[in-house]
């Protein structure tokens, strides 16, 4: 057991080093691509900056709180980009043209290649951009910094990219029966653009249905809105509770389904 | 003007293969929707407003649902990313040796792309606007119907140029993926897809509705929202027609001396 963490250790970091490497050869196109993050934060901060501008509060978020929330929102979207993103889109990819044959006769899991192969550095440039934005908010909101409230906001922002994590590789492997899937990054843009905003609006749609369908099956709403809560607003203990446990449960269910849906997995070349 | 005809052909019988992806990927475009009620209608109840930026509600939710017609007719999806590599890769040779017009091909693998993205788009479409039918203020006027119709084939044309004109780039500069990102950001934002222009400060707001991208978006939006009169309508029409004369020289000139540079790289 331990030997074999070991092994998934020291491959991971193989997967690090080489996408240090990779990124090191594309110098130009990462300051770019941290430029056009850069740009859009500032253009998420021109619309957060237009709506509070009408509104003092949005179902009880005032301005600063929300902007804690869209930092948090940067900082787990940008450790998912950073891992997993990538190398999900890709996922589609290879089962089209089958060349998830090459994977499959790796001797690691299989999961574990087609989830971490690929780290995309400039991605990880959005987290302390992410962090500052919520460092500004949280010294405005007047909220006090605890022990428990940071080491709670962090368990919960690993379990939020564990859920989007579990949520979009389950999406992938349905390319096994859909083959082509250029909606799956689509898909992923939509998740986001739900989840970055308050979660209480969401409550007077379809009598509170939708809102419960996105916090407890499809558990996106909590994603960001949780670690956010716990820092400047209240701390939900039933709630933290529940992210915690179906973060690890969506873990196992997407492992389930991925290899269930591999039975259909038919090669593509001659 | 056949061999056009054949490109367009082709390319309509290759949309119709992925059938599935094409719906799944057709209503998560709504999506957004959702969100956007439930945003709009926090901020109208927590502001206790009639109106924000000259918009009711209704108008509100009914802006994003047209940003959805006009952007059907104005986006060019991976337009200006086929072209940067297919000059980056060297594909160009294959086009430049054959009696065909690269860009005139383009338009019209793209004419096709948009009809039968109408007519397989046109059930979730017409689903998801009724399913909105409360928010929509009705039809535009009988008297402006022309010039709604004849601003969204406008928009297209103007997307197109636009997007050819930004993928031009590519025989100057060799990797233009990243800046094509930030391309696509600033026109989310200054065609008014993110929030209606009107909301911003008057002078940021008098600025942006200048560029071409306002034009390709905003203004055709709030044309078939009703809240321009035949004389405003016509001014739109002005505008997206002196930025596509613009645009077309652009792409012209770029085009004619890009190729004098254009290395064709690749075995």
């Amino acid at each position: 057991m331990g030997t074999a963490l070991g092994r998934y250790a020291r491959i991971f970091g193989c997967f690090a080093r080489n996408g240090l490497v990779r990124e090191l050869g594309f110098r130009v196109n990462f300051v770019f691509t941290v430029i056009s993050e850069i740009l859009w934060l500032g253009m998420m901060l021109v619309f957060v900056k237009v709506i509070f501008g009408y509104t003092k509060n949005v179902e009880g978020w005032s301005g600063d709180e929300y902007l804690f929330l869209l930092g948090t929102h940067f900082l787990i979207s940008s450790l998912f980009e950073t891992f997993f993103f990538g190398n999900l889109q890709r996922v589609s990819h290879l089962i089209r043209t089958g060349d998830l044959d090459f994977v499959l006769l790796k001797p690691v899991s299989t999961q574990f290649l087609l989830s971490l192969e690929r780290m995309d550095y400039a991605a990880l440039a959005n987290a302390p951009l992410g962090l500052f934005l919520c460092g500004y908010a949280f010294v405005q909101t007047g909220a006090s910094l605890t022990a428990a409230n940071v080491v709670m906001y962090a368990l919960l922002v690993c379990s939020g990219v564990i859920t989007l994590y579990s949520l979009m590789f389950m999406f992938s492997a349905t390319s096994v029966w859909l083959i082509r899937q250029t909606s799956a990054s689509h898909f992923w843009f939509y998740l986001t653009s739900c989840s970055k905003y308050p979660a209480e609006i969401y409550k007077p749609m379809v009598r509170g249905v939708l809102w419960f369908v996105l916090t407890f099956i499809f558990p996106v709403l909590i994603v960001a809105n949780l670690p956010a809560s716990v820092m400047v607003r209240s701390f939900e203990p039933f709630l933290v509770v529940y992210a915690v446990v179906s973060a690890a449960l969506l873990l196992m269910l997407s492992s389930l389904v991925f290899n269930w849906a591999l039975r259909w997995y038919r090669s593509a070349s001659s | 003007m056949r061999k056009y005809w054949q490109v367009f052909k082709i390319a309509l019988a290759d949309r119709f293969v992925y059938r599935t992806d094409f719906f799944i990927g057709t209503f998560l475009r709504f999506t957004p929707i959702v969100t956007t009620i439930a945003l709009w209608g926090a901020v109208y109840r927590s502001a206790d407003r009639e109106q924000i930026g000259d918009l009711r509600y209704g108008e509100m939710v009914s802006y994003y649902l047209i940003v959805m017609v006009s952007r059907a007719f104005g986006s060019m999806p991976g337009l200006a990313s086929t072209l940067a590599g297919d000059i980056r890769e060297g594909n160009l040779r294959k086009f430049i040796i054959q009696p065909l017009n690269y860009v005139i091909y383009h338009l019209h693998l793209r004419m096709a792309h948009k009809l039968v993205y109408f007519v397989m788009a046109a059930i979730p479409y017409a689903l998801v606007f009724w399913w909105c039918r409360e928010f929509l203020p009705g039809w535009p006027p009988r008297e402006l119907w022309p010039i709604c119709i004849a601003s969204l084939m406008l928009s297209f044309v103007l997307g197109f140029l636009v997007n050819m004109a930004i993928g031009l780039l590519s025989f100057w500069f060799l990797e233009v993926t990243s800046f094509l990102f930030m391309f696509m950001v600033s026109q989310y934002f200054l065609s008014g897809h993110q929030f209606p222009l009107t909301l911003l400060p008057e002078w940021l707001e008098r600025v942006v509705k200048f560029l071409p991208f306002a034009y390709e978006t905003f203004y055709p939006v709030m044309l078939l929202l009703g809240k321009m009169d035949i004389n405003e309508g016509l001014h739109v029409i002005g505008g997206q027609c002196a930025w596509i004369a613009v645009l077309a020289v652009v792409v012209t000139i770029g085009w004619r001396r890009g190729l004098r540079r254009y290395a064709a790289f690749g075995g």
